[in-house]
């Protein structure tokens, strides 16, 4: 029979505090529940979300593991390949604008990107690498800056597996991918590596072809909070696209639900990356080192208006950009206790370049017909910030943050009135006042500055590039400012609520057009919401997802144009159902809500709603061995992915017509995984 | 009272508020089992601790009331103790363990080994993860017993 000394215990009886060496998890799980978020994040829109749930999701495509995050909706207009459109907080955030994104400690946003500010393409990001999500929403935090107004996301990989995988799946319309992840122990330090091949057609009557090969290659030494590591990333896609299409030619029958206008739309995209992390880390100090090099390069073809423009040619357009993106980044916090208060103190730099060629061309079935716009463009930022984190209770603590920013943007155009040298700064504070826990419960006052970079060549355009008109360069910095309060509470056992109200204003919604070569100079504008989320653990086997956002988004400067903000979400909500160990069985349900939003500023036309109902069920054959169906869109439902209201003309129309386009959800469809773990 | 509640009494008397500084400490118990004629040790970590440990090597959150992350940190302890006999590792064996918010309690035995067999241990379990982490080693060996002191320095000590 087992014994234990009760006497020799006593030496463990010395307290269980947090303290430096444990902030990557702090909480012990048991019987299968969600690791709580109480005491660790310092907003109620803010969270985490581990490996297990993230893996327990149905995903279409790899961003849609950022829907994760409540309120967050991930969609997609155009081919797989492309950075996926995403929504957030009153935001169409276009493909990244205001939602900062970091893979493995790097900046996925793109600055001054030839399609969009802020491009996020998460398609290298790989499932079986994926340890955990962090999120947080709101402009509260001094350690993130650029695109972190709506939101910021950040993926964290792991540096081992505790088991190696292989993971070969078979779906309809063309699907078809074989994963293999693994980590052996060479020596004192750890390999970690993993490779992907996919192949999708989607349901379109143009064969998507998309292509991928994804490769990950890592080495690290020690502990994540102690030790290194250094990881190379390649990943590499091309595609056939099918980008929007107007409603008047379905409705009348010319084109099809999943008909492409220009079946030569598409792109190829390479991403290539070497990036090292160093941390160490003790009682009384951490410290973070980080750099990255990331090499991006994209083609991309798109006609969005078909043949409004050149009624021979059609409308076609090219953006290519090839950037390399270097940065470093510090950290290090001192942890003190002082008259019974821990006091933290933080500080931390980063610092970024992007060297970029992109530019704006007319094309005819991908063959160049005349360059608008060429650019060479250097983006250079440093963001220093000093944070402090004071537990002055048990029940009372403030995070209080301030953050400097300074950009510089030098841009070499093909027109020297679009060149020129310009810089911006900005300073960002923000305070974070937290009260609890009482019974399972905190408070939070959040209130704070934050701000996106814009376009670079925005900043020194004087010239129309496509019609020669003069135009009014644009500030590089535009300041957005942030209050919100919230409610988390884990009073009832095996649930987790979060509630919060926020208001967010942005000085100016000025965008890069980079369908045009333009800068819109956008209008004032005001960001008011809530959001609810909730997880209950209802059994050992059952939990319960439910989360739900509303925001009301305006302009603040009240013109008879109307003040809603075109394709800013309002409604939104999931409701999912998780089974996990019914035996050898496992399974979820999701419903996804995407609700209505105003196409153009007076609301006289809105975007349709889309109800999408993902699944999946699993069977464990052995313990090294199960399988898996994935249902996805399984009520067949005919929604829009995405709508938007502009002027296009097909061939043989004779004028523009203002037309709502939309991209379909992907019909019903199914997919087969073999999970082998050795 | 029981020995888990005169565990959770005393960590509550003991405990400082929640920003005392922290000590690492871990706790086996090896006795020699004579119903069963089986060598038997106890362990006894901190769950707080294991949880930064496994998530620190796998940057995930582990539940160890789960069997296949129990396992995850089975490999673990098994690289990280052992006992040296005359001719090589005593062979223990993996019998079981039990997690709760506050310890986690690990049960291995060697089957048919009298104590006598042991000639050293070693102990590293944590102190590779912590640097102030201590492991006490209490052997419980015919009537008299004997304590050891294991940390990062000194993961060796002779049995007798």
């Amino acid at each position: 029979m087992f014994k234990l000394h009760p006497i020799a215990l006593a030496v463990l009886f010395f307290t269980t505090a947090a303290h430096a060496d444990d902030d990557l998890i702090q909480r012990v799980l048991v019987e299968g529940s969600r690791g709580s978020q109480i005491g660790l994040v310092d907003s109620a829109s803010a969270g985490s979300i581990d490996q297990k749930a993230l893996a327990a999701r149905t995903t279409y495509r790899p961003g849609e593991v950022l829907e994760a995050v409540p309120g967050l909706v991930v969609s997609q207009h155009s081919g797989e390949g492309k950075a996926n459109q995403f929504y957030l907080r009153g935001f169409n955030l276009d493909h990244g604008t205001d939602l900062a994104t970091f893979v493995d400690d790097m900046p996925v946003n793109q600055r001054s990107h030839a399609h969009g500010q802020g491009w996020t393409d998460l398609n290298f990001l790989m499932p079986e690498l994926v340890a955990r999500l962090d999120y947080q929403k709101g402009p509260y935090s001094a350690r993130t800056g650029d695109f972190a107004s709506a939101g910021a996301a950040e993926v964290g990989y792991v540096n081992r597996l505790v088991r190696d995988v292989l993971s070969v799946t078979a779906g309809q319309d063309g699907y078809a991918r074989v994963a293999v992840a693994g980590s052996p122990q060479p020596g004192s330090g750890n390999l970690l590596y993993a490779f992907e091949v996919l192949h999708n057609d989607g349901p379109f009557t143009n064969a998507m072809d998309y292509h991928k090969a994804n490769a990950v290659l890592r080495y690290s030494e020690g502990y994540a909070n102690n030790g290194w590591s250094v990881t190379a990333m390649a990943y590499a896609s091309r595609w056939n696209a099918t980008d929007q299409i107007p409603e008047r030619a379905v409705d009348n029958g010319t084109l099809g639900r999943f008909d492409a206008v220009d079946p030569t739309d598409g792109g190829a995209a390479k991403r290539f990356s070497l990036s090292g992390v160093w941390r160490q880390t003790n009682a009384d100090a951490a410290s973070k080192v980080s750099a990255y090099l990331i090499r991006n390069q994209l083609a991309l073809y798109s006609n969005f208006t078909y043949f409004l423009d050149d009624p021979v040619n059609g409308d076609q357009f090219a953006q290519p950009d090839r950037r390399v993106t270097s940065g470093v980044n510090a950290s290090h916090t001192w942890h003190t206790h002082v008259n019974n208060r821990t006091v933290d103190w933080t500080v931390g730099a980063q610092a970024q370049n992007d060297n970029i060629f992109n530019g704006l061309t007319s094309t005819r079935a991908r063959d160049t017909l005349a360059t608008t716009r060429e650019d060479h463009i250097v983006d250079t930022s440093l963001g220093v910030y000093v944070e402090n984190l004071t537990r002055w209770t048990d029940w009372f603590r403030t995070v209080a943050g301030v953050r400097s920013n300074q950009y510089r943007f030098d841009v070499r155009s093909n027109l020297a009135a679009n060149s020129g040298t310009t810089s911006a700064h900005m300073a960002s504070p923000s305070l974070n006042l937290v009260l609890g826990p009482w019974k399972n419960t905190e408070v939070y006052a959040n209130i704070g500055n934050g701000f996106h970079s814009n376009d670079a060549r925005g900043t020194v355009t004087t010239v129309d590039p496509k019609t020669g008109a003069a135009t009014q360069p644009v500030p590089g910095l535009v300041r957005s400012q942030g209050v919100e309060l919230g409610l988390r509470t884990e009073i009832i056992p095996g649930m987790q609520t979060a509630f919060s109200v926020y208001r967010l204003d942005f000085d100016s919604e000025l965008t890069f057009v980079g369908d045009a070569g333009t800068t819109e100079a956008g209008r004032p504008s005001r960001r008011t919401g809530l959001e609810f989320s909730t997880y209950y653990k209802a059994t050992k086997w059952l939990s319960i997802d439910v989360d739900a956002a509303y925001a009301r988004a305006r302009s603040r400067d009240d013109q008879p144009i109307g003040n809603f903000i075109p394709g800013a979400v309002e409604g939104v909500g999931q409701l999912a159902f998780t089974v996990d160990k019914v035996g050898p069985w496992s399974g979820a349900l999701r419903l996804r809500y995407f609700g209505p939003r105003p196409l153009i500023e007076d609301n006289s036309v809105r975007s349709h709603a889309s109800l999408t109902l993902n699944g999946r069920i699993g069977y464990r054959l052995s313990p090294d061995l199960h399988i898996e169906l994935e249902g996805f869109n399984l009520t067949d439902r005919r929604d829009p992915a995405i709508d938007y209201y502009y002027a296009s003309r097909l061939k043989g129309e004779a004028v523009a017509v203002d037309d709502i386009h939309f991209h379909p959800i992907e019909r019903r469809s199914l997919r087969l995984t073999l999970v082998r773990n050795f | 009272m029981s020995l888990r509640a005169t565990l959770f009494a005393a960590m509550l008397v003991c405990a400082g508020p929640a920003w005392a500084h922290s000590f690492h400490a871990g706790i086996a118990e090896i006795s020699f089992n004579e119903r069963t004629g089986s060598t038997e040790v106890v362990h006894t970590y901190m769950s707080h601790d294991v949880e930064a440990l496994l998530s620190n090597l796998y940057q995930r959150q582990f539940d160890m009331g789960e069997p296949e992350d129990q396992a995850v940190f089975r490999q673990y302890l098994e690289r990280q103790f052992w006992i040296n006999g005359a001719s090589g590792r005593l062979p223990l064996k993996w019998v079981g363990m039990t997690a709760d918010t506050e310890n986690i309690t690990v049960f291995q035995e060697a089957p048919a080994t009298p104590l006598a067999q042991a000639s050293s241990i070693h102990n590293a379990v944590m102190s590779d993860f912590l640097a102030d982490q201590i492991n006490t080693v209490n052997i419980k060996e015919g009537a008299g017993a004997r304590t050891l002191s294991f940390d990062r320095a000194h993961p060796d000590h002779p049995f007798r």
